[in-house]
């Protein structure tokens, strides 16, 4: 069971734990394999390769477990609940893309109009919200913590 | 005796007004520094340096500010964990593990009273213990050699099965996972590049609390817009801290145990507040076995990692003023201050600068107690700025945590790693495989590996230097006997439920 | 990138950027008004940056203080990178380097090498130094070093760099000058710790058996009487209350080892520029005010600018090269 209260009753078709079993298995190989090019001229007891190998294996070991032995998973989303995740995925790294090219505050503005508006909040309410929350985040870090954001290219702002 | 007379002295001194009043501004903003997502100790005391400066305290006087601040950011970083389930930093992670199904139940004020009462007595007994043992405690940690560093870490890896309530297989996966994650950079010993993937912004490895932040915070958005009518803990009533209060009384062997537990780790330099926290965990866990309620909403599973926490971070400093090392990423920025104040912290500092040694003493119990009549009254705060709408509430706090993030390393890199790991957590809970190892992987994973490594440039290769001291024999027997304890409950509890 | 341009002043050096500082460099430097630390707070180069980016302030230098942006990243290669990619042509920016960031130059793990920036000035340096435990039965210099010819495998030595590091490398030249060949200085056996502090407790508890490091750092233990100096890597002795450690040279090694702190800009910096940062640096290094807060941190003042400052740079790269490629750090 999880530790998660969260309504959505566990399923026991447990295809996510085969899946997943089998995905961090390729990993543990992948790693071990990627782990031969970690070398370094200066000759030494333990080199920079062991210990993402020690790990591997029992990673390795304890996916392959899990793929044949499968626990418990919960329900997988569907439909719109799918794409309004896509949508929120979208929009937080458009902002992480558009944050320095545009400056803080336009980017800061759109994302989170867009973020409350994604958490099915009104346009009226969104764009108040939207604004204020920009304006009091730029007033607390850049003055009150007095940590530098990215300027608006041309305003200095 | 001596520790008495100059422990009123240095009450005399934190006790003038100008003091007092720092201490009061440092425990508040600290708090506040510590609610939000991404920002924890380590960048309240950054934050609060210039501050230090531009205003020419003295020494004394900037150190209480800044040990204030340190404290405050350990208590405010609970409140976000309890009530969102996102940690403000890495040692409140624990929290989260029963703090937050507190608050589902609606007893999320009695949580928040209930780690404020923890974090109280494991402050305070850290601060104690700095009183009465600082040089008794730094020849036992000066025993603590590299490969005596790497079996306690094998000691905390070792009981990562106890620190959810899911599958072993699946906590130690998630443990593999992040110690894995945790080589991602350069190798600090010879330069190499490990899993980068010839990208710069990875040199320093993958930042912890872009991780933490994407883990818990992203994921749980994720989570929300998936069921919009999803439970919150922030539709509940958080009620009052009053049986917050009450409830650790019943809790008082708990706090005790986590206090000593955090407060030796704190002692010993390198392993921080979080292995604190997460060691008294697991180990109060283990303790209670079966009469434990761990991870649905235990007031103990609160108790032991807040009083762990906080008494790790009155340990560390200790080895930070007498060997002028630093346990932490906090006590680092510590250390920084003082030798740029012209103190060198080291063995003299106790007989060269007893007034600020002492008054910084006397300043950390007077912290503490401002602490714990703050956090009353301020439960009832949060619980009216958590009433908000999810619509609002959510964004602002996705909002804080990338800005804050962000403003770490000037890079949007790390806001990509951040997201990366959101979608991870969010899969990661769909699969029942805990988050928690992996950040914890990620955390410890680089020390275990360096002094492994240490440990066998000293022998020059020798394995049987792991095993050589009676320190490292006594930790390992320690964690098969735990590893052992664990699986015999495993084994006994399946025979249970099947024989029902 | 933009961060950071100060309300003030912000108009016309906006403007100024945006119409390309490619076209006509101005006359005037613009006034230094960011320093990049290339790392988290609290480390040597954020000091650096805070330490004289409010001195620079305070003097009236420069109008508004200085703005500290941490970018910490690959032992400097993030904001090496950085400057170099978007703000190569900004006199209004330093960038606070040291010995280990021109190590980490010359052993090829930045993009780029040092033509690529413009190396301003070092202001101030710590000093190497080489100790063992009070009770270690290593007396002097001339018994470690002799122990270590003799066999390379049987003294353990830490420091706060890594392999190939700028405490390894300065170790090293110490025991080639006493006889150790190129091909042995591969068998000492070196250990890492997070820094001086960390590395000698580890002396104090026995599990090392020399440190080398910059002296800075454990002066503390220095005062306390806990560890021995065999030598301290400097041209002379120091000033008190120092000045009874001695000299690797006056014990017949010619090795120094010195840990400058410094600045560089970008290397599109037009030459007026260059000229006009380098004059400032050495106002501010002439104050009193930067003589005091260099000795208060364990530092000596000392001066190095422009051209002089770019050649002594290449020539601590070169030499950190072929030592580099003696001991096998790099190819």
């Amino acid at each position: 069971m999880t530790a998660e209260a969260s309504g959505a009753a566990p399923s026991t078709a447990a295809l996510g734990d085969r899946i997943a079993g089998a995905v961090l298995a390729v990993l543990a190989v992948a790693a071990w394999w990627h782990a031969q090019t970690f070398v370094s001229g200066f000759r030494q007891p333990v080199g920079p390769d062991l210990f993402p190998r020690l790990v591997c294996v029992p990673l390795g070991v304890l996916a392959l477990y899990l793929m044949c032995r499968p626990g418990l998973n919960q329900r997988w989303p569907r439909g719109v609940a799918l794409l309004r995740q896509a949508g929120l995925l979208v929009v937080l790294g458009g902002y992480a893309g558009f944050l320095e090219p545009w400056g803080f505050l336009p980017a800061t503005l759109v994302c989170s109009v867009l973020l409350i508006r994604l958490f099915d909040a009104a346009w009226r309410q969104a764009l108040v919200s939207g604004l204020s929350l920009t304006v009091i985040l730029y007033l607390l870090f850049e003055y009150a913590l007095g940590i530098p954001l990215p300027a608006v290219p041309g305003l200095g702002v | 005796m001596d520790i008495l007379a100059f422990l009123l002295h240095g009450f005399a001194i934190a006790l003038e007004p100008q003091n007092l009043f720092l201490a009061l501004i440092g425990c508040a903003v600290g708090t506040l520094i510590g609610a939000l997502p991404g920002l924890g100790p380590v960048n309240g005391v950054a934050l609060l340096i210039p501050l230090a400066f531009n205003f020419g305290l003295s020494p004394t006087a900037a150190l209480i500010l800044l040990v204030s601040v340190y404290y405050g950011t350990m208590y405010g970083g609970r409140i976000s964990s309890i009530v969102l389930n996102i940690p403000g930093d890495e040692p409140a992670m624990m929290t989260t593990l029963d703090g937050y199904p507190m608050a589902l139940k609606g007893r999320g004020g009695e949580a928040l009273g209930l780690s404020a009462v923890a974090s109280f007595v494991g402050a305070t007994v850290a601060t104690i213990g700095l009183t009465l043992f600082a040089p008794l405690l730094v020849g036992f940690a000066i025993r603590f050699g590299p490969a005596e560093y790497f079996a306690l870490f094998m000691l905390a890896f070792a009981t990562i099965g106890g620190v959810t309530s899911g599958s072993f297989t699946k906590s130690f996966i998630a443990a593999g996972l992040g110690l894995l994650l945790g080589t991602v950079g350069l190798d600090p010993a010879t330069g190499v590049s490990r899993y980068t993937f010839g990208l710069y912004e990875l040199y320093d490895g993958i930042d912890f609390i872009a991780a933490l932040v994407g883990l818990f915070a992203i994921s749980e958005c994720l989570i929300l817009l998936e069921d919009r009518r999803r439970e919150t803990a922030t539709n509940q009533e958080l009620g009052s801290a009053i049986p917050g209060m009450k409830s650790a009384r019943q809790c008082a062997p708990t706090i005790a145990r986590g206090s000593l537990i955090g407060f030796v780790a704190g002692v010993l330099p390198g392993a921080g507040a979080s292995l604190g926290s997460f060691l008294s965990y697991t180990l109060e866990k283990r303790w209670l076995g079966r009469k434990g309620d761990f991870g649905n909403g235990d007031p103990r599973g609160v108790a032991a990692p807040e009083a762990g926490n906080n008494a790790a971070a009155g340990g560390a400093l200790i080895p930070m003023l007498s060997l002028g090392i630093p346990g932490s990423g906090t006590t680092a920025i510590l250390l920084a201050l003082l030798l740029s104040m012209n103190i060198t912290p080291g063995p003299l500092l106790f007989e060269q600068q007893p007034d600020m040694v002492w008054g910084l003493v006397a300043a950390l119990f007077i912290g503490n107690i401002m602490l714990l009549v703050l956090n009353v009254p301020l439960v009832g705060l949060f619980a009216r700025v958590l009433r908000a709408p999810t619509w609002l509430l959510m964004p602002v706090v996705i909002l804080v945590a990338f800005v804050g993030v962000y403003s770490l390393n000037n890079s949007a890199f790390d806001l990509y790693v951040m997201l990366a790991f959101g979608v991870l957590g969010y899969v990661l809970r769909k699969l029942d495989i805990p988050s928690v190892p992996v950040v914890l992987g990620l955390l410890l994973g680089g020390q275990m590996e360096f002094n492994l490594r240490r440990a066998m440039s000293i022998s020059g290769g020798d394995w049987s230097i792991l095993v050589s001291s009676g320190i490292s024999i006594g930790i390992y027997a320690f964690a098969v006997a735990l590893m052992a304890a664990g699986l015999l409950f495993a084994w006994w509890l399946k025979r249970e439920e099947a024989g029902r | 990138m933009a961060i950071s341009l100060r309300p003030l002043h912000t108009l016309a050096v906006s403007l100024l950027l945006a119409g390309g500082l490619t076209v006509s460099a101005p006359s005037q430097a613009l006034p230094i008004s960011d320093c990049l630390a290339p790392a988290d707070p609290g480390g040597g180069w954020d000091f650096t940056c805070r330490s004289v980016g409010k001195l620079l302030h305070e003097l009236g230098l420069v109008d508004s203080p200085v703005r500290v942006i941490n970018m910490p990243g690959g032992v400097g290669a993030v904001a090496f990178s950085n400057v170099a990619g978007k703000r190569a042509g900004d006199s209004n920016l330093i960038v606070a380097t040291s010995t280990v960031g021109v190590t980490q130059i010359a052993q090829g793990r930045y993009p780029g090498d040092v033509d690529t920036m413009r190396w301003l000035a070092m202001l101030g340096t710590d000093v190497g130094v080489i100790l063992v435990d009070d009770d270690s039965p290593y007396q002097s210099l001339d018994e470690l070093l002799e122990a270590m010819v003799d066999d390379p495998t049987s003294v353990v030595i830490a420091g706060s760099s890594g392999i190939g590091g700028w405490d390894h490398v300065r170790a090293l030249m110490l025991a080639k000058a006493a006889g150790l060949s190129s091909e042995q200085s591969g068998s000492v056996r070196w250990v890492q710790f997070d820094g001086g502090g960390p590395a000698v407790t580890q002396m104090m508890g026995g599990h090392v058996d020399a440190v080398s490091t910059d002296l800075g750092e454990i002066a503390g233990f220095i005062n306390s009487g806990d560890v021995r100096v065999l030598a301290v890597l400097a041209d002379e002795p120091l000033a008190p209350p120092f000045d009874d450690l001695p000299t690797a040279i006056s014990q017949g090694y010619d090795v120094t080892g010195y840990n400058w702190r410094g600045f560089y800009t970008g290397g599109e910096v037009s030459d007026a520029d260059y000229q006009s940062m380098v004059e400032t640096l050495k106002t501010l290094y002439d104050s009193p005010e930067w003589k005091q807060v260099a000795e208060r941190n364990g530092l000596v003042p000392l001066w190095r600018g422009g051209d002089e400052f770019d050649a002594f740079v290449r020539d601590t790269a070169d030499k950190v090269e072929s030592i580099s490629q003696e001991i096998g750090v790099i190819q």
